[in-house]
């Protein structure tokens, strides 16, 4: 089955990221494709490059980029949530200004024309955090 | 680039939270208005606490955040024409149609279980 996913809330302040990415992993064991990861609302906070949680937590950050290393998901963060939020990437930094490195490895930013196309390709579109 | 997308898929919006407050409500909208732009059919359901969003004369702008009523006229012009409202929940709040900012069609718990079984995907916030 296509299942893409949408992750509403920001790290370690919810369990959204963490129980989606146990969904993932659950999906990706039983032959299902992760079409697309799309991350919206406060969820693009998964996204900060600058995030160092002490050494014996999980880290939030680097497992979704190791995410799209091991299993190529697409890991794609919401262009206008994230300029609210002070997540600019390189294209749209050299726009508007502003620190121009702030995604982590593995995620791309754009538009939620993605989030659009991925729920009308896929079978299941899950959304965690309300 | 994006492919050519042909699907027609229903897509549930259900908004059930206060629209102001915080970005959350405006970015839901924001994704509404985006299936419709992708020619999905979009169902707006309010309910709730989110039936007051619908409400005459809101100036939200006294308190710094931004006005979504010029967005609610504006869904027809998106071709969102199936706005729905939760009978009970206008009960609960004390709503009645003419309270309300825009028309919209009030239906009841009951048959909103029914079409939200049928649609093939729900959104909420």
């Amino acid at each position: 089955m296509k299942i893409s996913i949408q992750i509403n809330a920001s790290p370690y302040q919810y369990q959204a990221a963490d129980t989606a990415w146990n969904f993932i992993q659950a999906a990706i064991d039983k032959g299902h494709e992760i079409y697309r990861v799309f991350f919206y609302h406060d969820g693009v906070y998964n996204a900060h490059r600058d995030s160092r949680p002490p050494g014996d937590e999980r880290d939030i950050v680097k497992r979704w980029s190791g995410l799209q290393v091991e299993h190529g998901v697409d890991l794609v963060v919401c262009v206008s949530s994230a300029q609210r939020r002070s997540l600019l990437e390189q294209s749209v930094a050299s726009k508007v200004g502003g620190y121009e490195n702030a995604l982590a490895d593995g995620f791309r930013i754009a538009g939620l024309g993605l989030l659009m196309e991925a729920v009308i390709e896929s079978d299941r579109h899950v959304t965690f955090g309300a | 680039m994006l492919r050519l997308v042909l699907k027609v898929k229903t897509l549930f919006f259900i908004i059930n939270k206060s629209l102001q407050g915080n970005v959350c409500g405006q970015e839901f909208l924001d994704m509404a208005l985006m299936a419709a732009a992708f020619d999905q059919k979009v169902v707006l359901l309010f309910e709730g606490e989110g039936v007051n969003a619908l409400v005459k004369n809101q100036c939200p702008e006294g308190v710094g955040l931004k006005n979504i009523l010029p967005i609610l006229n504006a869904l027809p012009i998106y071709d969102i024409n199936d706005v729905w409202v939760e009978k009970e929940s206008m009960e609960v709040w004390g709503l009645v149609e003419e309270k309300l900012e825009i028309s919209v069609k009030s239906i009841s718990r009951e048959v909103i279980k029914k079409q939200i079984n049928a649609a093939d995907h729900v959104f909420s916030f």
